[in-house]
């Protein structure tokens, strides 16, 4: 729409230019042609009464110079000498005739009249207009329009008839009529008609006018019929009009017509109203086809531009012409493929994981949401065991190497009804499409038994094993996130289970609500001091003594009451919580072990860091600043870190550790065997402690497998010089193993329970007298 | 008109220089400027005695008539001899007497005879402004004022007599007036409405064209 209406604009902005243009030159024009045609309707009156002035002034004079020579004329006054009427009467008809007058009157110098050519018959008439013969008496002759008894109206000269002396006068007249108007009319360029105006009325003596104007024109001059001023309504027509006086009662009216000097003017007008018309269709059409021609274009690029905009990025903007618009659509083509390039370069690294090419968790989190509701279907989290060991064994580029072979293998399964994905590290998540539990805990199994198939890597041969979880929707979840994370507590369900495949529904995990108000319970806990620390004593096994003591964070909440750290741990460290509970443990433990020094107690205190911990800063200053605080001796803390909580940034994990072990701290990798950390890893970091994992000490020494790779790690460790711990050492079997196998220190309720501080010491006491008496 | 038009005053005066019958007459406009070309002309009641008829000339010289204005008595024969080097035509339409010497040169053949009383005019038909005036009288007694407005007529004998005073552009003609001449020396005073003489525009003399 808003193309058409800038072509409407274009046109109409054209278009109203040209009209407005037009319509000022023909007020212009219309405007200057009246007031020249009242300009000139004036300037031709007036030089036409001056013209006719000088005709008649010119006429008089020919008239009088012909009246005087005929007078002069010796047979003519001869005869008017003989005095006798007959002949005086004939000699006047004949000299009238010479000199084209039609009335001839032969006067007595005392007025009467001697002969006259339009009545015979009264002699000794008076003559008919003394006034004339009077001006001819003091002038010596004179000259007048008079109406004689014809009622005709007659230029009258009258001469002297010399004798030598005057015998009489002749007076001459012409007719004034038609043929006199309109020669007078043909030279002076106006009407010109005689008017007498009497108390009669008007009367019309002469007109040059036609007859039926002649008609309406004594109505006109004596006013009966209204007008503008100066102008007389004649017919249809309007007449400028001046009087010129003849006579006592007459006139000649000059006059001029209006509607004839604007009949040019009117052509004129009518030449350039068609020039405005035919401009105006001649432009709208131009200025319709310039717009069309402009907005064409336009229209096409708004087309292109609506079709990229909807995504579609594949078909070229149409080549225009090499104008302006033609430079901006190639210019915008270029564009279109630059964006296309870079949209599908996005889409790659948005969508799909760079090592193995399958699609990354955001697809798969889309593909999730683009699910139609109410479906039903599973997610499976895969996670592969042993994966650490083999990474750090064999090296990162290796390990990339095994990732984007399973990664290929898995592709294999990747089909309209299942979404392969990788989320990071060894994570991969499939999306199966309306699989109910049977049908993912077959797709599960034969994923497993797909990756027995081992791998060979630059001549390695590499088993592979992994460990699933599977969530099922909508059963144990709606959204992708809650899905997978109850898929991945599954998954490590199974990995400590060692099953391969463990179900949602059984790991069990808090509903969300639940969690949200646990994260902010926690807060409140805080708070209020809640948070109380439990203290488990490690062995010297060599030396028989308890030398350091693990804190162990016990939660005593309100209702549920005492609360085991894996119940709020994991959210604390989803949550971030984790960096406020950390120092405030630290803190406890530090002041706790200054406490008991006081009592003649010595202990070193063993606090555990989690992920987020030994990647915090800020935790490392606090830790100095704890040292420094209570000027604590080299060894006098000992910080306890999983293998795993090393494994999420190993490098910066290792600068921290390198800041604490020059505190003097005593750092400890905690559950060792779980992860994937492999010796030769452990080996390059700044550790002097190795606490193997209580799933391999427990019933060691019934368990052949794991009681040799205990004592090979011991002695592993002990080549490395480090000391190992025995973690979960329940029984005293598994105590005298240890000892026997040269295990540094045992840990486990072979030795205490976790206790609260208040009871350390009082345990201790016994614990050495138990001791004493064993010995 | 009529009673600002005339004022006649007829004096009898003695002077020593008159002789008896002698007329003096003193002819004025209106407004008392002497006016010359008076005709005074005195008719006896008695009858008219029989004078010498002189020869009366009217010449045409410089394309003029001269005298303007001649008064002579019924009978008379006016020579008019042709003074200028070219031809004139001499004519009058008057009723005393009509006639007319065609183009001519020198002196005609014979003078005219002016043989009836009253007023000719005499014009040129060639000469539109050449123009002037007899007055045929019967009595022998008349006289022209000259350009004093004098006129003397001698040797009037005594009686009863008409007085006339003429114009040739008088505006009327004045009522002949009975007067008795006596021994003594007469003066008669006239006053005339005659308008001044319109001079007619005469071209300039061209030895080739006149």
């Amino acid at each position: 729409m808003i193309f058409r209406s800038l072509q409407h604009r274009i046109v109409i902005v054209f278009v109203g230019l040209l009209l407005l243009v037009m319509a000022l030159v023909l007020a212009l024009v219309t405007h200057s042609n009246s007031r020249i045609v009242g300009a000139e309707i004036e300037r031709e009156l007036a030089a036409g009464a001056q013209v006719f002035s000088l005709l008649m002034e010119q006429n008089r004079r020919q008239l009088e110079t012909a009246a005087t020579v005929l007078a002069a004329d010796f047979a003519f006054r001869e005869a008017i000498a003989t005095q006798d009427r007959p002949t005086i009467q004939s000699v006047i008809r004949n000299h009238g005739l010479r000199i084209g007058a039609q009335v001839m009157m032969v006067i007595h110098p005392d007025g009467h009249l001697i002969a006259d050519t339009q009545n015979i018959a009264p002699a000794n008439r008076a003559v008919p207009f003394p006034d004339l013969l009077s001006d001819a008496e003091s002038a010596g002759r004179s000259y007048g329009y008079r109406q004689m008894q014809d009622g005709r109206m007659y230029q009258v000269v009258m001469v002297p008839i010399l004798a030598p002396q005057r015998i009489a006068w002749v007076a001459m007249g012409f007719l004034v009529d038609d043929r006199w108007a309109q020669d007078l009319s043909g030279i002076t360029g106006l009407a010109v008609s005689v008017i007498r105006r009497d108390q009669t009325g008007v009367t019309v003596l002469a007109s040059s006018l036609e007859q039926s104007k002649r008609a309406v024109l004594p109505a006109a001059v004596a006013g009966v019929v209204g007008g503008m001023p100066g102008e007389l309504p004649i017919g249809a027509e309007h007449y400028r009009t001046v009087y010129v006086p003849l006579g006592k009662d007459t006139s000649v009216a000059l006059q001029r017509s209006v509607e004839q000097a604007k009949a040019p003017f009117q052509a004129l007008q009518t030449v350039l109203w068609t020039i405005v018309l035919a401009g105006v269709i001649v432009f709208s059409f131009g200025s319709v086809m310039l717009a069309r021609r402009i907005v064409r274009p336009v229209n096409v690029l708004a087309g292109a531009a609506r079709r990229i905009e909807a995504g579609d990025y594949a078909e070229p903007v149409p080549r225009l012409m090499s104008d302006e618009i033609g430079q901006l659509a190639a210019s915008f083509d270029h564009m279109r493929e630059r964006v296309a390039n870079r949209e599908q370069k996005i889409l790659k690294l948005a969508y799909e994981d760079n090592l193995t090419g399958l699609p990354n968790r955001t697809r798969f989190i889309e593909e999730f949401n683009s699910l139609p509701p109410e479906s039903r279907g599973a997610v499976v989290v895969m996670n592969l065991d042993r994966f650490a060991p083999i990474n750090s064994a064999l090296g990162h580029p290796v390990g990339d190497r095994l990732l984007s072979e399973i990664g290929r293998r898995l592709s294999l399964f990747q089909s309209a009804a299942i979404l392969v994905s990788r989320f990071w590290g060894d994570e991969f998540v499939f999306l199966l499409r309306a699989a109910d539990r049977e049908a993912a805990g077959g797709f599960a199994e034969s994923l497993i038994a797909d990756l027995r198939h081992p791998f060979t890597l630059d001549g390695h041969r590499l088993d592979v094993d992994a460990s699933l979880g599977v969530a099922l929707f909508p059963d144990d979840g709606r959204d992708a996130v809650t899905l997978h994370r109850r898929a991945e507590l599954a998954m490590y369900t199974a990995k400590r289970q060692r099953s391969g495949v463990a179900f949602a529904a059984e790991a069990g995990d808090e509903p969300l609500p639940e969690q949200l108000s646990l994260i902010w319970e926690m807060r409140e806990a805080m708070a209020r001091g809640e948070f109380l620390l439990y203290y488990q004593p490690k062995l010297d096994l060599a030396g028989g003594h308890v030398t350091e003591v693990e804190a162990l964070l016990r939660w005593q909440h309100p209702q549920r009451g005492l609360v085991l750290p894996d119940h709020f741990i994991p959210f604390a460290e989803q949550t971030g919580f984790i960096r406020e509970l950390t120092p405030w443990v630290l803190e406890a433990a530090v002041a706790q072990v200054a406490h008991w020094r006081r009592i003649g107690i010595h202990l070193v205190p063993a606090v555990n860091l989690s992920a987020l911990d030994i990647l915090n800063p800020k935790l490392i200053d606090h830790l100095r600043r704890l040292v420094e605080q209570h000027g604590l001796a080299a060894k006098a803390l000992c910080v306890e870190i999983t293998e795993s909580a090393l494994m999420e940034d190993p490098e910066l994990a290792l600068t921290h550790l390198n800041e604490l072990a020059k505190l003097g701290l005593k750092l400890a990798i905690d559950d060792y065997g779980v992860g994937r950390a492999s010796l030769a890893y452990l080996q390059t970091l700044p550790v002097h402690e190795l606490k193997i994992d209580g799933s391999f000490i427990r019933a060691v020494a019934e368990t052949p497998k794991n009681a040799a790779i205990v004592k090979s790690t011991i002695m592993l460790c002990h080549a490395l010089g480090l000391h190992v711990v025995g973690e979960g050492a329940e029984t005293a079997d598994d105590l005298a193993w240890l000892r026997a196998n040269e295990c540094d220190v045992a840990q486990g309720y072979g030795i205490a329970k976790p206790m609260p501080a208040e009871e350390l010491p009082a345990w201790l006491t016994g614990f050495s007298v138990r001791r004493w008496k064993q010995a | 008109m009529f009673s600002r038009a005339v004022c006649i005053t007829a004096l009898l005066l003695a002077g020593a220089s008159t002789h008896a019958g002698d007329i003096e007459a003193t002819a004025t406009t209106v407004a008392g400027q002497p006016l010359a070309d008076v005709a005074v002309v005195l008719e006896p009641v008695a009858g008219y005695p029989r004078g010498p008829m002189p020869t009366v000339t009217i010449a045409q010289r410089d394309r003029e008539l001269i005298p303007y204005m001649t008064v002579v008595q019924v009978g008379t024969a006016i020579e008019f001899p042709n003074q200028d080097p070219f031809k004139h035509h001499l004519y009058s339409f008057s009723p005393p007497k009509n006639f007319e010497i065609k183009l001519y040169a020198g002196k005609p053949e014979k003078p005219i005879v002016f043989d009836k009383p009253g007023e000719v005019a005499l014009g040129c038909n060639i000469h539109d402004w050449m123009e002037a005036y007899v007055l045929v009288v019967a009595t022998p007694y008349f006289a022209k004022t000259d350009a004093h407005g004098r006129a003397r007529i001698a040797h009037v004998p005594p009686g009863s007599y008409r007085l006339r005073w003429w114009h040739p552009r008088q505006k009327r003609e004045l009522p002949a007036r009975a007067i008795k001449i006596g021994a003594a020396p007469t003066r008669l005073t006239q006053a005339l409405d005659v308008p001044p003489r319109i001079i007619k525009p005469k071209p300039p003399l061209d030895k080739d064209s006149y």
